[in-house]
């Protein structure tokens, strides 16, 4: 299953547009995806964040499908347990490509991708929770900024064939549904301006590192020969 | 007696003591159904989806470690799995029984060590009334299945039952690794209970008295117990069962903030080279108060099991509030025994909770408002180190060990 999401991700960066056929004329136009809007935004604070996407688009005849894939940093991970209850409650409809860790530090884990699939009703939008993994101290403390670039969007008409209405839009290969992961053909709209996010992670300051480790030593260790001494007097030997 | 302390003693009584400790608990186990289907707080812990997931694998015919972050026996899941076939309240239920179970154990362990059935009751209270594990257990946790586990154990020791106390010890030690801190003061009792008049003194008559009959049987059922059930477990799930349920407990240095002193060294050391040798030098207090006060207290199992514990979760590397519970199931076992007065036992109840307070404020400013407060979570770590420092002293200093000084009079 696992394997079957990498090659969808290999195979979304393929062109596949010289051999489709033409469509029964309900297809995107260039003029109809002018009007397509596309937002990002964080709610929340601190590590446990929510990101919020919306899709706006003028209305259509037909029902849109919209897939939105998303690349996210190492500094940040999805927990598919939450995602997957979420889908059962509320009809979230998220894929990952990978399994993740949801423990590791930052700088052990990789990047992963997000398949997220928004169903009308309109405006189309979901929230899915996303997690900040701990990062390496640095030198001054404060916070690591951790980058999230907008996600590629993807439309698709249920009826009619993907036709690629010209630059700078492009046809790509993607999982059909959530449920359905064989591929369809998504036509990737280009030209949106999405700013990216960031999420500031507090970071430990290693600069402190000598008196931390004395002054932990330290207590513990009195605390050791405090308890040692009242055992030791008290105690049955 | 006014009519609020008639009723304060009728709800003493054993039996509605007990009843009324079930119905709390039923009652929030369905709050929780309500709340987690209507708001966004869910009551249910995470861990309980976790072994629920486990469960529903094993039903399979799966691996439970293909859930990740599961990391307990496959005991659990198997226990657990009515819950995929009846209902999903199943376990909640189950852990609600073995929380109120835990209370009848305390209770018996209490009268036999000379308590009135009054005096039981009250202080068997102080686990079945206390919202601490009454949250826990309906929340999901599986904690009371330990304290049913260890406190079984102790009642079959005092009862000198040795092969049923081994049985379950054995399985103790399987469910949860912590509890063979146990063993050295479990085998100083049974080999030290009958000929405390030995002609040894210290240190040799330890000695000698570890080559026991009793002993040897202790030793074997448990042994082949825990060893049985690791490698029946080996062979159905392979390194992940060791890994999951052992060498990851062992191991673990977690980087993420939490209740232990040492968290924030841990964090800024975790790559470099001597982070090897504070390994060291933090492990040892933990080992050598260990292995002092189990030489120190063993006659007195109850008191030996709660400070083995809470020492145990104070000095360790990692450290979270549902390792509280480890010892809060044994305290009620140990108050009886303390000069202190009432006063001075809530004065230490605050300072504790306090202490966790202070600890708890910063980590909720880090974890979901982003401020960085790993400085002030630091020195909280330790405080709270201090505070319960504090707390051993005092219940170690203020311990009345009554079986024991007598004894001793009689040996001189």
């Amino acid at each position: 299953m696992l394997s079957l999401y990498f090659v969808v991700i290999g195979l979304c960066f393929i062109f596949s547009g010289a051999s489709q056929e033409d469509g029964v004329g309900c297809g995107f136009t260039s003029s109809w995806l002018e009007s397509v809007v596309m937002s990002m935004k964080l709610t929340k604070q601190g590590f446990h964040r929510d990101l919020v996407y919306e899709v706006r688009h003028e209305p259509t005849s037909h029902p849109v499908k919209t897939l939105l894939l998303h690349r996210l940093p190492n500094g940040v991970y999805m927990d598919q347990y939450q995602l997957a209850d979420l889908r059962e409650e509320m009809g979230l409809q998220v894929l990952l490509d990978s399994a993740l860790d949801l423990e590791a530090p930052a700088h052990v884990s990789s990047a992963f991708s997000a398949l997220v699939f928004l169903s009308p009703p309109e405006p189309l939008q979901a929230a899915v929770p996303v997690h900040g993994r701990y990062h390496k101290a640095s030198s001054s403390g404060g916070w690591e900024r951790v980058v999230i670039e907008p996600p590629r969007l993807l439309l698709r008409s249920e009826h009619c064939d993907t036709v690629n209405p010209g630059i700078p839009h492009r046809v790509v290969d993607a999982p059909c549904t959530v449920q359905n992961q064989t591929l369809c053909s998504w036509l990737e709209v280009h030209g949106l301006q999405v700013p990216s996010v960031s999420v500031k992670l507090p970071v430990g300051d290693s600069s402190l590192i000598i008196p931390v480790c004395a002054v932990t030593t330290l207590v513990s260790l009195l605390c050791s020969a405090f308890l040692f001494r009242a055992v030791w007097k008290h105690g049955i030997f | 007696m006014s009519r609020g302390n008639m009723f304060l003693f009728q709800l003493m009584n054993f039996g509605t003591l007990h009843s009324v400790a079930f119905f709390i608990r039923l009652f929030l186990v369905g709050f929780g159904i309500y709340q987690d289907r209507t708001m966004v707080v869910k009551y249910t812990d995470i861990d309980f989806h976790v072994f629920i997931d486990a469960s529903r694998l094993v039903t399979l015919g799966e691996s439970p470690y293909n859930r990740s972050t599961y990391r307990y026996t496959p005991l659990l899941a198997w226990m657990l799995s009515p819950s995929i076939y009846l209902t999903s309240h199943f376990g909640k239920l189950l852990f609600v029984i073995c929380d109120v179970l835990s209370g009848v154990l305390l209770y018996h362990i209490l009268t036999l060590r000379g308590l009135s059935s009054d005096a039981a009751c009250h202080f068997s209270a102080l686990w079945l009334l206390n919202p601490l594990p009454i949250g826990v257990s309906t929340r999901g946790n599986a904690e009371a299945l330990l304290a049913i586990l260890v406190l079984s154990t102790l009642l079959c020791l005092q009862l000198k039952r040795h092969f049923t106390a081994a049985f379950l010890y054995g399985l103790s030690v399987h469910m949860k690794i912590y509890t063979v801190i146990y063993a050295l003061p479990i085998a100083l009792f049974i080999s030290n209970h009958k000929d405390l008049k030995n002609h040894y003194k210290g240190v040799f008559r330890i000695i000698q008295s570890l080559f026991s009959k009793d002993l040897a049987l202790f030793a074997a059922v448990a042994g082949a117990m825990f060893l049985g059930l690791t490698l029946t477990f080996y062979c159905m799930y392979g390194w992940d069962f060791l890994q999951e349920t052992y060498l990851y407990h062992l191991t673990r240095r977690d980087i993420r903030h939490n209740f232990s002193p040492y968290f924030y060294m841990f964090y800024l050391t975790v790559e470099s080279e001597f982070c090897f040798v504070l390994g060291l030098v933090t492990f040892l207090p933990q080992v050598i108060l260990l292995l002092l006060t189990s030489l120190a207290f063993y006659a007195d199992l109850p008191l030996c099991c709660f400070l083995n514990t809470a020492l145990f979760v104070s000095f360790n590397k990692v450290c979270t509030s549902q390792y509280f519970l480890w010892y809060l199931c044994l305290l009620p076992l140990v108050l009886p025994h303390l000069r202190l007065t009432v006063k001075q036992g809530i004065g230490l109840l605050l300072l504790w909770f306090t202490g966790q307070g202070l600890w708890l404020a910063p980590a909720y400013y880090l974890e979901f408002e982003g401020r960085n407060t790993f400085v002030i979570i630091w020195f909280a770590g330790l405080l709270f180190l201090i505070i319960n420092s504090v707390v051993m002293v005092q219940i170690i200093n203020n311990y009345i060990p009554k079986t024991i000084v007598q004894q001793k009079k009689k040996m001189k």
